[in-house]
């Protein structure tokens, strides 16, 4: 097939992104499992949607693409583009336009024929006017319907056709803010599409927009939850490169504002207990039937919450619930370390032992999920105690390996 | 549905173009104009022969369009679900207070179908009226472009004045909170807007600084990277939001540089830090130097 800026479906779009977006170091001959062609023609479409985020590297291995971007210089999230990019029909677009023309204000209400003799004047002043038959205008004025941006109403036996209200939110400062710090803000870039160019008033700090490639998928899991619906999955295993199916009950997606992933928390019938799918590893979703359990099963997972430090619902160790606390000391003109532990603790308690000292103490499900947390307080920490003796061996081995790392392991300074 | 040509950008463009040609002919060089300011790097090479040659029957070849009305298409379900969501967002009353336009609709999610589990606990008061009035104010200055006059409580709890011009306000999900970036008398300010016990327009004479000093200071810092326990990923998806370039140098091994604004040094250091002995800084010196220094002073904690 001969190539097009513009793609049927998304799926395979959003694996390339992923890889120049978030890794960016592999080489045109590292992309096995796709063809030569694949490769060239999805990093030709990224270059057209995002040529000014996109590098290369040349290396020794060969030319390395990848997308570099700072969210903080950007207003608005580059990857959205990809998001419109939907390929069409010369007829679709065609009728697209002079149906809307033709069905100009909402009380303009036509029968498919009226609309079809309408649609015949309109094409008449071209060279070679295209024909269209009946039954495709009714599939598509019966899929913008679905879309919700015509109403279909049948009096007596004849179907009527006029354009939904308009609906006048204009608000372009809480889009844009709106666009980048809310789910699915995809969405909210199609609104910002319809206004008017303006002035951009807003900018974003440790803004993740990866998960921008998962829209769809999150949407999906959003029309499930809802609905308290059951769905079937297909999620990726990236390491074995394997796909697998798996029917679960959605109950929330979980966002880390901390590392830009999305997760679904769901709970599968298989295992009997509520677990985490990071969302870019999901590849399909399927809605089934509505779940009586949801209400119930919601309910678990919010008396769960208090043990979560993550997302994490289990433990390496075995121990049902794992027991971890650490001590810190600080300076007089550093009293902020105190506050920091209240801020960005999720769960557990804070101890102010004395006015250079705090403890924090928490059981959790999976202690591991804190020690990337811990360890943002070196230079600090006086004491520390996991119930998970193995994951307390790694902390000190890892500790003792920055030492070495910094060339600092031999006396108490170099 | 969320991938629909509805909102792709090939049919925005045609939109723009013929809001134009419903009031008069397009001239060639002002369709391929409409088409590079809205499409992607290649669609003037799509766009514009399927408009002339008619494959698209939507302009005729003087330029002129059957259409009568400038294109317009009411909002999709979709968008009036996410919009209904967004309404219930205790954030949307720092921009409007009208909430109710779509009564009748179903929210996409509501808040508790989702959480933003490791944001800080001490976010900014979006409830709060005083909180409210000071963005609202804010945003409008910095809309019409007017200097303000400022009381705002430091960090030792002292109310200090100050006159800036605001610029920008800047968000981060992370610690939800807002703070404004502004140019002062001479320099750069940035004030977390929760801090602002009050703000009004500031009538006499002010000059700020040039804009140029509110750009951020940006600098680099490289290290070397060891894949093990899913390192690679977790470091690369970490520090995805800034600009950055990885290199494989070895089977297990990768050079990262990563550019930070020099204002977020130490939050750089605790980040780089939390990855423990899967990265090592090799440069700048400087840097490195300062997570040995942390090192050190944990070593003499006695661990």
């Amino acid at each position: 097939m001969a190539y097009s800026e513009l793609i049927k479906s998304f799926g395979r779009i959003r694996d390339y992104m992923r890889e120049f977006y978030v890794y960016g170091f592999k080489s045109r001959d590292e992309y096995t499992k796709k063809s030569a062609r694949s490769y060239d023609d999805e990093r030709r479409r990224l270059q057209s949607w995002l040529g000014d985020y996109m590098q290369f590297k040349q290396t020794p291995e060969g030319k390395n693409v990848f997308l570099s971007i700072d969210s903080r210089l950007s207003h608005h999230n580059p990857l959205y583009a990809a998001w419109k990019t939907k390929s069409f029909t010369d007829g679709d677009i065609t009728l697209h336009f002079i149906l809307f023309d033709i069905l100009y204000a909402p009380e303009i209400i036509l029968t498919l024929n009226e609309i079809m003799d309408s649609l015949d004047r309109y094409l008449t002043s071209f060279r070679e006017p295209r024909m269209f038959d009946s039954s495709t205008v009714r599939k598509k004025l019966g899929e913008y319907a679905a879309e919700g941006i015509v109403v279909a109403e049948k009096h007596g036996k004849t179907m009527y056709y006029r354009r939904a209200d308009t609906v006048a939110f204009t608000n372009a400062n809480a889009l844009d803010f709106f666009s980048e710090a809310f789910p699915c803000g995809v969405v909210g870039s199609y609104l910002l599409d319809k206004l008017d160019a303006h002035d951009e008033h807003f900018a974003f700090k440790h803004h993740y927009i990866t998960g921008a490639m998962d829209s769809e998928i999150v949407c999906l899991l959003f029309e499930a939850i809802s609905g308290k619906r059951s769905i079937t999955m297909e999620t990726i295993n990236r390491h074995k490169d394997k796909i697998s199916e798996k029917h679960v009950i959605p109950l929330r997606i979980m966002i880390s504002a901390g590392s830009g992933r999305q997760y679904l928390m769901a709970y599968a019938p298989r295992f009997d207990r509520i677990i985490s799918f990071r969302t870019d590893n999901i590849v399909s979703v399927k809605l089934n039937e509505v779940s009586e359990r949801f209400d119930e099963l919601r309910e678990n997972l919010d008396g769960m919450l208090p043990y979560m430090w993550g997302v994490s619902t289990t433990s390496t160790s075995g121990e049902l619930i794992e027991h971890v606390e650490f001590t810190i000391q600080y300076a007089d003109d550093e009293t902020y370390i105190h506050q920091r532990l209240e801020r960005e603790k999720r769960c557990g308690t804070v101890e102010k032992i004395d006015a250079h000292t705090s403890r924090f103490t928490a059981d959790v499900y999976d202690a591991s999920e804190l020690v990337p947390w811990i360890r943002t307080f070196i230079c600090r920490i006086t004491e520390y105690h996991f119930s998970n003796k193995m994951l307390e061996n790694q902390f000190r081995e890892d500790l003792e390996e920055m030492y070495r790392l910094y060339g600092i392991d031999g006396g108490d300074s170099e | 549905m969320i991938f629909s040509e509805l909102y792709s950008a090939y049919y925005n463009t045609v939109a723009s173009v013929l809001k134009t040609a419903v009031r008069r002919p397009l001239k060639k060089n002002e369709l391929r104009e409409v088409i590079e300011q809205h499409a992607f790097g290649e669609s003037v090479l799509n766009i514009e022969p399927a408009l002339s040659e008619e494959r698209w029957q939507l302009i005729r070849s003087d330029g002129s369009t059957p259409l009568k009305h400038p294109p317009s298409m009411p909002m999709t379900t979709l968008e009036k679900r996410w919009l209904k969501a967004i309404f219930a967002d205790p954030r949307i009353r720092l921009f409007t207070d009208e909430t109710d336009l779509l009564p009748d609709v179903e929210p996409l999610f509501k808040a508790s179908d989702y959480s933003v589990f490791d944001k800080y606990l001490d976010g900014d008061p979006y409830e709060d009226e005083a909180y409210i009035k000071t963005f609202r104010r804010i945003l409008d200055a910095i809309e019409k472009r007017y200097p303000l006059s400022i009381d705002a409580t430091n960090r030792r709890g002292n109310i200090v004045h100050m006159v800036m011009m605001p610029e920008y306000l800047e968000y981060s999900e992370k610690d939800d909170k807002f703070r404004l970036i502004g140019s002062g008398w001479r320099h750069k300010r940035t004030l977390n807007l929760a801090r602002i016990a009050h703000c009004q327009p500031y009538t006499k004479p002010f000059e700020a600084n040039p804009g140029k000093a509110i750009q951020p200071r940006m600098c680099k810092v490289e290290f070397e990277l060891i894949d093990r326990r899913k390192a690679l990923e977790r470091v690369l998806l970490h520090f995805a939001h800034f600009e950055k370039q990885a290199e494989k140098i070895d089977a297990d091994r990768y050079r990262v540089t990563v550019s930070y604004d020099k204002d977020d040094e130490t939050e750089m250091v605790i980040r780089i830090l939390s990855f423990g002995p899967m990265i090592k800084v090799t440069s700048p010196q400087e840097f490195a130097a300062q997570i040995k220094e942390r090192l050190l002073s944990q070593k003499s904690c006695g661990h």
